[in-house]
């Protein structure tokens, strides 16, 4: 067990380096990025909604499973939400918001896990329903933000963006949820070896649709703050959220076969993301260029990831041999 | 209050804002925006000259320079950022754009000014406001001086440009426009109205020699590209506007919901659409006579969805037009077996000079100069 | 003798059975209610891209039996529309540049075939990241977009007319499909790939070369995407960077759609091509029954979500399936 341990750490450390790297890096070349209101208002700010559905995602991936809709359910829950808001006010609005949010992620969840059909089919079947209910009920349009939005997207509190401080609170408590509770212990074992879990009493459908409903959730107050911040979304808003996120995901070291994974490594994937987006769009380099930095950091964090974790699984493997040996005399 | 919009402006109120701004914008041109406006405007003036492969003419240079001292005086020695944000890159208007925008910044600095030209824009199948944004960020914490902006939602761009122009950056919007509130100076190229009306026109002479008329009405269908471009909208809705005088109301739109098409910015689908648009087409009440295609994109798709169907609707019987490029329509055109006959677009010269927003017909003029295959 | 009718009868009921149920339904209610819709015109547009969607997800179908995926096809097939492109613009006709784009995409899906095998990466991220690198490169490889190709690029989709009827692409399907279902159904390879997919440890100690065999899946799915590219891109006289980035949706749909499972081992090639016949329906069906095209995705997610819950329902009274939940 130690040496898991052990390597999460030592892998998040990397995390960390690149980070500091990648961050000097760019600061050197345009210290434009390194004023506070930069770094604030549109490194962290632009970040907040992947990062929040990167929240969930990690459970999800955790257990085995992916979710493919996730942008889709955003808009889709952002745009019923402000046609109700146009009808009854916003306080209906966020309220319509999130239970549509909860209405898709509980679809998926029980498609999921009770049906069992798999996840990926599932979540690419609903991916195309959901865009092309946004589509097909707005035709193409827009719809446009409210105030209860504007005021989790487009608000300053302290000086700096209100939808930080409910990342930042977000984070915490999915990382309490994963590392501290029954529950997440429950969600690697499910990603471990489910069969093994059910018969250890955990009621595994139960569980699927929870993350998948509390990934519903999320979607829907990323979509708040994403229409918000835009004050307006159309149907492709959340096209390429998807596999972003996921590459999120991946990037902070958590395994898409599931079992392993934690919020340390998503969330400073997030930032690693959100200064790369940000600083090469300072440094003037296209976005064609971006695209393949992208590519090649995942590739590398892979890479990485498979040698430090076949290393360590040869040494766990030597480790019990000797263990073996040892008893046997 | 009204969240969802069907167009994001009325029609009227656009069309007194144009008239008051048309003042406006001269001044604005000449005080603020500055080198910027030639910048752009030489930029998609010449653009457009370069899908024509003509060589610039030499009266849209002339306006450059004689424009550009006005502002020399605040600016002389200073380096000038002008940053141009296109709609999609990678997509024929466009890329005309940039070879446009990268010549006009030649053109300045071989004038003596030291401008510096950045130019990106989101991929096409990702040309989402987002994009957008992020990139408007990026340039606003760098402190370019200038900004010209073709909008993929006019709505969802103002807070960004506005928190731009907070900053002192002069906002020009070219091709599509955003919220007017949000920009310094909007570079329309020709008029809704003349858009719309040169198409209606041109089709209702075609559809007349054809044999259409008040006696024997026809059915039309439009493909536009998603419902947020400001312009492609506002001819759009200028067409149905003009369909329902009696001058035209021959012309009918059976059914908004099917007739008009928003495929999107992608490639595939809009040549998917424009196929099956094509195979609606043909003689009969319940067929459709006549297609506009008013981006440059679904223009040319329709040209060739029709020379790659089976069993093509008789070319005597049917009408293709389009806004779009020379380049992309020249072979359609060219063609005697493919109904699509002409194109609208704005006089490059108007553009450069954008005081009389005159569109032509370029039927005539073009086909000359264009070689046979 | 009535107990092996039954049997028959049982092995009827499959996936297969009920999509082509559903299909001559859907095709009888647009008979009806969708006037025009068999004109010849619209047939053989629908033809055209149910040809190329089929072709790549022939490849797709390969590779999703050996329970990977590759969600970089899009991306793909967008490079191998440029690099046919290029070539066309030099004139060279469709017998040079279709060999060449095939070839390319062998090599370029090969790539993804070596990530995952050789460096043990997921395959679902090893394209992700591919994806990414496809999209990137592309563009700055060419300047934008390559325009007034010429008559013997468009060729194929312009004149190129099977008894003047039917698109020429029609004959590179059925040469697919015809060569895909002999070699799917007789050959030994086909058969490793089934293997692999439902027990990649069990087939490898039963001496199939498990990396191998995935390598030359991606491989020959590749040289599909370049056939499909080809389609695609001789569309038109203009080739765009990113002509099919996104489709690899469409494409994984129409294998799951034809009852393929993500998890592996099991699905036949049948079941896809009526899969991507479907998909290919949508949106022209529902524009001929007067809805706006709009709706589709949503129409085609709705199709895909009922299909599968069916059949998984039905599998499960069939059997205790022993996928866990929750698994891909």
């Amino acid at each position: 067990m130690k040496t898991v341990k052990k390597l999460k750490f030592t892998f998040n450390i990397a995390l960390l380096l690149i980070l500091i790297v990648i961050f000097a890096a760019i600061s050197i070349l345009n210290p434009v990025f390194l004023s506070p209101e930069y770094l604030l208002n549109v490194v962290l700010r632009n970040v907040v909604e992947l990062g929040l559905i990167s929240l969930p995602m990690t459970l999800i991936i955790i257990t085995g499973g992916i979710d493919l809709s996730v942008g889709n359910i955003m808009v889709l829950s952002a745009m019923v939400g402000a046609m109700a808001a146009g009808r009854m006010g916003s306080v209906a609005g966020v309220i319509v918001t999130f239970l549509v949010g909860l209405a898709c992620g509980l679809f998926n969840g029980i498609i999921i896990a009770k049906v069992k059909v798999p996840a990926m089919v599932t979540t690419l079947a609903s991916m195309f329903l959901f865009l092309g209910l946004t589509r097909g009920m707005t035709g193409g349009d827009s719809v446009y933000a409210f105030p209860a939005a504007e005021a989790v997207g487009s608000k300053l509190f302290l000086g700096i963006p209100v939808q930080i401080f409910i990342y930042m609170i977000c984070a915490v408590l999915f990382y309490i949820l994963l590392a501290k509770s029954t529950f997440g212990r429950r969600l690697f074992g499910i990603g471990l070896n489910s069969n093994a879990t059910k018969y250890c009493g955990v009621d595994i459908e139960k569980m699927l649709i929870r993350i998948y409903a509390l990934s519903g959730l999320m979607c829907a107050l990323a979509a708040l703050i994403m229409i918000g911040r835009f004050s307006s979304l159309r149907y492709d808003a959340g096209t390429n959220i998807n596999l972003k996120v996921i590459t999120i995901v991946v990037l902070g070291g958590t395994s898409i076969l599931g079992g392993t994974g934690d919020l340390k490594g998503t969330i400073l994937a997030t930032l690693i993301i959100g200064v790369l987006n940000s600083g090469l769009t300072v440094l003037n380099i296209p976005i064609d260029t971006q695209t393949i930095v992208h590519g090649t950091i995942l590739i590398i964090s892979l890479i990485a990831y498979e040698i430090v974790n076949r290393r360590t699984s040869s040494k766990r493997l030597k480790e019990v041999k000797t263990e073996l040996l040892k008893k046997t005399g | 209050m009204k969240y969802l919009r069907v167009s994001p402006y009325a029609l009227e109120k656009r069309h007194m804002e144009e008239r008051r701004e048309d003042m406006k914008k001269r001044i604005t041109a000449l005080f603020a925006a500055g080198i910027l406006v030639v910048g752009t405007l030489a930029g998609c003036g010449k653009a457009k000259d370069t899908d024509t492969s003509a060589p610039a003419p030499a009266q849209t240079t002339k306006d450059e320079q004689s424009a550009a001292p006005a502002d020399q005086k605040d600016t002389q020695g200073k380096k000038i950022k002008i940053a141009v944000l296109p709609k999609m890159k990678g997509e024929n208007y466009w890329d005309a754009c940039q070879v446009g925008a990268e010549d006009a910044a030649k053109e300045l600095k071989d004038a003596g000014y030291d401008v510096e030209l950045l130019y990106d824009g989101p991929p096409q199948d990702q040309a989402t406001n987002q994009k957008q944004v992020d990139l408007l960020e990026g340039w606003i914490a760098q402190g370019v001086d200038a900004v010209a902006v073709g909008c993929v939602d006019a709505s969802a761009i103002s807070p960004t440009l506005k928190k731009a122009q907070e900053k002192g950056i002069k906002i020009v919007t070219f091709d599509s426009d955003s919220e007017p509130d949000a920009r310094d100076l909007f570079i329309n190229q020709a008029s809704y109205e003349g858009v719309a009306k040169a198409l209606v026109e041109n089709a209702a002479a075609e559809l007349k020699e054809k044999g259409y008329g008040p006696e024997n009405p026809v059915n039309i269908a439009i493909m536009g590209q998603t419902k947020t471009d400001t312009n492609v909208e506002a001819w759009n809705s200028n067409i149905q506007e003009l369909i329902k005088t009696d001058e035209y109301n021959w012309m009918k739109l059976q059914n908004p919901d099917s007739d008009i098409y928003y495929p999107g910015a992608d490639e595939v689908e809009t040549q998917t659409q424009a196929g099956t648009l094509i195979s609606r087409m043909g003689e009969g009440a319940d067929k459709i006579q006549c297609a506009f295609g008013i981006t440059s994109m679904t223009a040319p798709a329709l040209g060739s969805q029709y020379e790659a169907s089976t069993n093509k609707p008789p070319v005597d019987k049917i009408v293709l037009t389009g806004v779009a490029t020379p380049n992309a329509l020249k072979s359609y055109i060219l063609n005697e077996q493919n109904p699509l006959k002409f194109g609208v677009l704005w006089n490059t010269m108007d553009l450069a000079i954008w005081r009389c927003r005159r569109r032509t017909s370029w039927r005539q003029e073009i086909s000359p100069q264009i070689p046979r295959r | 003798m009535d107990n092996s009718q039954k049997k028959n009868l049982k092995k009827l009921m499959t996936t297969e059975f009920y999509l082509l149920l559903f299909l001559i339904l859907v095709l009888l209610f647009l008979a009806v209610f969708a006037k025009g819709f068999y004109d010849l015109s619209n047939l053989m547009n629908l033809l055209n891209r149910f040809n190329y969607v089929l072709i790549a997800a022939v490849g797709m179908n390969m590779i999703i039996i050996t329970s990977n995926i590759d969600v970089s096809a899009g991306a793909l097939v967008s490079v191998l529309c440029i690099i046919a492109a290029s070539l066309g613009k030099q004139g060279l006709p469709i017998g040079v540049f279709l060999p060449v784009t095939m070839a390319a995409g062998a090599v370029l899906s090969m790539i993804n075939g070596l990530f995952i095998t050789k460096l043990h990466i997921p395959a679902i991220v090893a394209t992700l990241a591919t994806t990414q690198l496809f999209q990137g490169v592309l563009p700055l490889a060419v300047n934008g977009s390559i325009y007034d190709l010429p008559a013997t690029f468009t060729w194929l989709a312009y004149d190129a007319k099977l008894f003047g009827i039917f698109p020429a692409s029609t004959v590179l399907m059925l040469v697919v499909i015809v060569t895909g279902l002999l070699f799917m159904k007789y050959s030994k390879f086909s058969k490793k790939l089934y293997a692999i997919g439902n027990n990649k440890n069990g087939a490898r100690l039963a001496g199939v070369n498990v990396d191998r065999t995935i390598v030359i899946a991606y491989t020959i799915a590749g040289a599909l995407y370049g056939i499909t590219a080809v389609i695609i891109g001789t569309a038109s006289q203009r080739v765009t960077t990113t002509m099919a980035n996104g489709k690899e949706m469409t494409f994984i749909a129409a294998v799951v759609l034809g009852g393929t499972s993500t998890a592996g081992g099991s699905g036949k090639l049948i079941g896809t091509v009526i899969g991507a016949f479907i998909l290919s329906l949508v949106s022209p069906a529902i524009n001929y029954l007067g809805i706006s095209p709009d709706w589709s995705d949503a129409i085609m997610g709705g199709i895909i979500i009922l299909s599968v819950v069916a059949s998984a329902v039905n599998i499960k009274k069939k059997r205790r399936i022993s996928a866990a939940p929750g698994g891909r």
